[in-house]
């Protein structure tokens, strides 16, 4: 199931990128109203509900003891997985992650990973037998428009509630997950050499491109995705990546300093 | 169910139940309507510890095709439980006992949906589970009825759900995670405001006397939310109202 | 005009006879089949708040074609069921491999539901001089509940925004609505329209929207 859309609304899109405007009137660079609110889950280690605009995300962390893998003997695991279900679009259907919710849930995880906002090593419980898993497990409720970057927000939220339940497996005493950095995603899409951030339903629907900047706290580049089947040039993704920086410095100053 | 004897006393204190609740008494209950912006009707739900949100879809085209029924209107339910709603981390997707209480659920709101004026499309319902203390079926089935009737489907009532269920041999209204998994029986319940059943199921041991009871309690607890469910409704057209009406006063001040 | 608010399985009447549209009549007794408003005349019937729109022959409906068959254009009506444009039912003469010619996949009609079979099939036309394709404007979207408020009573609505926008209105059964101006006059009509679709339920809806376009207009000139 897609969304129909009208060339005559395509139209009145178009004319209004023209005229320096879009649908609800923001500027291209700007972004919709964002809300926070953290340990919304009590089953959870952490957890955040994220609102962008009228979309909204629910991120929970879980936790518990496993085995390492092989190659990383000391290192604690990440596993991030998202479900697309189907309360939250018309789009969405029911059944096991499709290719968007597999990339939605590999661009999140790599803005974690990549950032090193946890240290992994300090979630080794017993070298080579036993670390800390973590389960991110991103659950969209209300597809408004670029859940990607409301995810990925929840996610880094919901790991800054995160408490290690080091009590519930015999370990010690509960604490604070450590979290070294904040990485933030902000995505654009470009549709007739105009560049729009978070864009809505309607503008993702007539965008051929979209590009996804995560961002860390020292203001360098850690993930990048592009995807849609447009192009871009240089100059418009170094725009981009200016543009992502900032906004992505102002999103984490007001709700994420640590 | 084990029935565990030794630990029968911890259930109540001085006539209390755990969290301070009467035998007959409901968990803290809120409702709210209209919570979601893409579905067509919606509603969120906190029945104690449990937190469900319900969407409904519909009636629209069936897909796959071959489901569609020439003189109404299908219904289809998901339930189903996010990952982090639970104690242990479940594995997202479908189990068995989730395609159970979807079958049970969906059940317990076709009586009263007009599924004839709507023939060859499909209604979905869908059902999420953000956090589970015991009842998430009744919760969930409170919610999708009023976001049934927030999507406009024509219904002859809403379905109010709840459980009864039985501990230290006392029969208890709405029972919470520690008395459904220590206790000796649970009994969930959907029903018409007129007290017709549509749900009804039941594990664990009970004499005939003490199923009337239980029975009994339940219907009771789904009058009390039947109020609340109509409340938030009601509530949601005079906040709608209310918000019309900011325009008219500010034309006012201006003047 | 007794208005209240109620929700569905609500006791309305006694009387079976009130019973008018969105109730059901059970063992003698008035019952409200929706969420919406009660208005008590000598019917009773329940304007509902929301829902899906359901086409009924004579029907104005604004779609988009969604797919081309052999002979017909699928056209989305913003309804649980698509409309069917047979290529007899466009004004001229056309061969079914020129179909998309005339109407491309994304194109605006504004149309007309000629049948209903009882299994929703659903014919269109555009026989008719005020119905084609939307080639100019915009075509907005609200929901179909509050059509009749935008119509009016026996069409004042419609016909004072028409004279005091400056702009042509057709209005969709189906919620969609298309308003072709200048420029300005479309923002105001837009504005217009979707306070209208805000505040479908109040009372004194026409004086407000009257007030509304006059102070706009006081404002721009």
């Amino acid at each position: 199931m897609t969304n129909v859309i009208s060339e005559i609304r395509k139209d009145y899109l178009y004319n209004l990128v023209l005229k320096g405007s879009r649908g609800d009137a923001r500027k291209f660079d700007e972004y919709r109203e964002i809300s926070i609110e953290r340990d919304v889950i009590r089953k959870a280690e952490g957890s955040a509900r994220v609102k962008l605009g009228l979309s909204q995300v629910l991120v929970g962390v879980k936790m518990q003891p496993g085995e390492p893998f092989p190659d990383s003997p000391n290192r604690g695991v990440i596993i991030t997985n998202a479900e697309l279900v189907p309360l939250a679009s018309p789009t969405f259907e029911p059944g096991p992650p499709n290719e968007v919710g597999i990339e939605l849930a590999r661009v999140v995880d790599r803005g974690v990973r990549e950032s090193k906002a946890v240290d992994l090593e300090a979630l080794c419980i017993v070298p080579g037998k036993q670390v800390w898993i973590i389960f991110i497990d991103v659950h969209i409720l209300d597809d408004c428009g670029n859940i990607l970057d409301a995810s990925s927000l929840g996610a880094i939220a919901a790991l800054l509630s995160t408490k290690v339940p080091a009590s519930k497996f015999g370990l010690g005493e509960d604490y604070q997950l450590p979290i070294r950095d904040i990485p933030i995603a902000t995505t654009a899409i470009e549709f007739s050499d105009v560049l729009m951030f978070d864009p809505d339903v309607d503008e993702e629907s007539i965008a051929n491109t979209k590009l996804t900047v995560i961002s860390t706290a020292d203001g360098n580049i850690c993930g990048m995705q592009k995807s849609g089947k447009g192009t871009l040039k240089p100059e418009q993704v170094y725009r981009i990546v200016d543009i992502a920086c900032e906004r992505a410095k102002e999103i984490r100053e007001k709700f994420l300093e640590v | 169910m084990i029935a565990m004897d030794e630990s029968n006393i911890s259930f109540f204190k001085d006539g209390c139940r755990l969290d301070g609740r009467k035998a007959d008494q409901l968990r803290p209950l809120k409702i709210e309507v209209g919570v979601l912006a893409r579905a067509d009707g919606s509603c969120y739900i906190e029945m104690g510890g449990n937190k469900v949100i319900a969407a409904v879809y519909g009636p629209r085209e069936v897909h796959p095709r071959h489901l569609q029924e020439v003189t109404r209107a299908i219904v289809r339910y998901r339930y189903n439980m996010a990952s982090f709603s639970v104690e242990e981390r479940k594995r997202p997707g479908p189990d068995r006992r989730s395609y159970e209480l979807s079958k049970v659920s969906r059940e317990a709101l076709e009586p009263v949906i007009l599924t004839s004026y709507f023939p060859r499309s499909v209604i979905d319902v869908f059902v999420e589970v953000l956090q589970a203390d015991a009842g998430t079926r009744t919760a969930g089935i409170n919610a999708a009825s009023v976001a049934l009737a927030d999507a406009g489907i024509p219904m002859k009532s809403l379905i109010s759900s709840c459980a009864a269920g039985k501990v230290a041999d006392t029969i208890v209204l709405d029972p919470m995670k520690e008395e459904d998994n220590f206790g000796q029986a649970d009994l969930p319940v959907a029903m018409t405001p007129n007290g017709d059943i549509t749900l009804l199921q039941m594990d664990g041991g009970l004499s005939p006397a003490e199923l009337h009871e239980a029975v009994e309690m339940a219907m009771n607890g789904c009058r009390q939310i039947y109020e609340l469910q109509r409340k938030s409704l009601v509530d949601k057209y005079s906040q709608l109202e209310s918000l019309s009406q900011v325009p008219e006063q500010e034309a006012e001040a201006c003047d | 005009m007794d208005r209240k608010v109620v929700i569905p399985g609500d006791l309305l009447s006694e009387d079976a006879k009130r019973s008018g549209e969105g109730t059901f009549v059970k063992d003698g007794q008035v019952y409200s089949l929706l969420y919406g408003l009660a208005n008590y005349r000598d019917k009773i019937n329940v304007i509902p708040l929301a829902g899906k729109y359901v086409p009924a022959p004579g029907d104005n409906v604004i779609g988009v074609v969604k797919d081309i068959t052999f002979s017909n254009w699928i056209v989305d009506i913003n309804s649980p069921y698509d409309g069917l444009l047979h290529i007899s039912e466009y004004p001229k003469r056309i061969e079914s491999d020129e179909m998309s010619k005339y109407l491309r996949i994304g194109t605006s009609v504004m149309t007309r539901v000629k049948d209903v079979d009882p299994t929703m099939k659903v014919e269109l036309t555009l026989n008719d001089r005020k119905l084609g394709m939307i080639k100019t404007g915009q075509v907005i979207e609200i929901s179909h509940t509050r059509v009749p408020r935008l119509i009016g009573k026996g069409g004042s609505m419609i016909s004072m925004l028409k004279k005091e926008l400056n702009c042509n209105i057709f209005v969709g059964q189906n919620g969609r609505i298309w308003i072709n101006g200048s420029a300005d006059d479309m923002d105001l009509a837009l504005k217009t329209v979707l306070l209208i679709e805000k505040e479908a339920h109040t009372n004194g809806l026409t004086d407000r929207i009257v007030e509304f376009l006059k102070k706009e207009k006081e404002a721009r000139s």
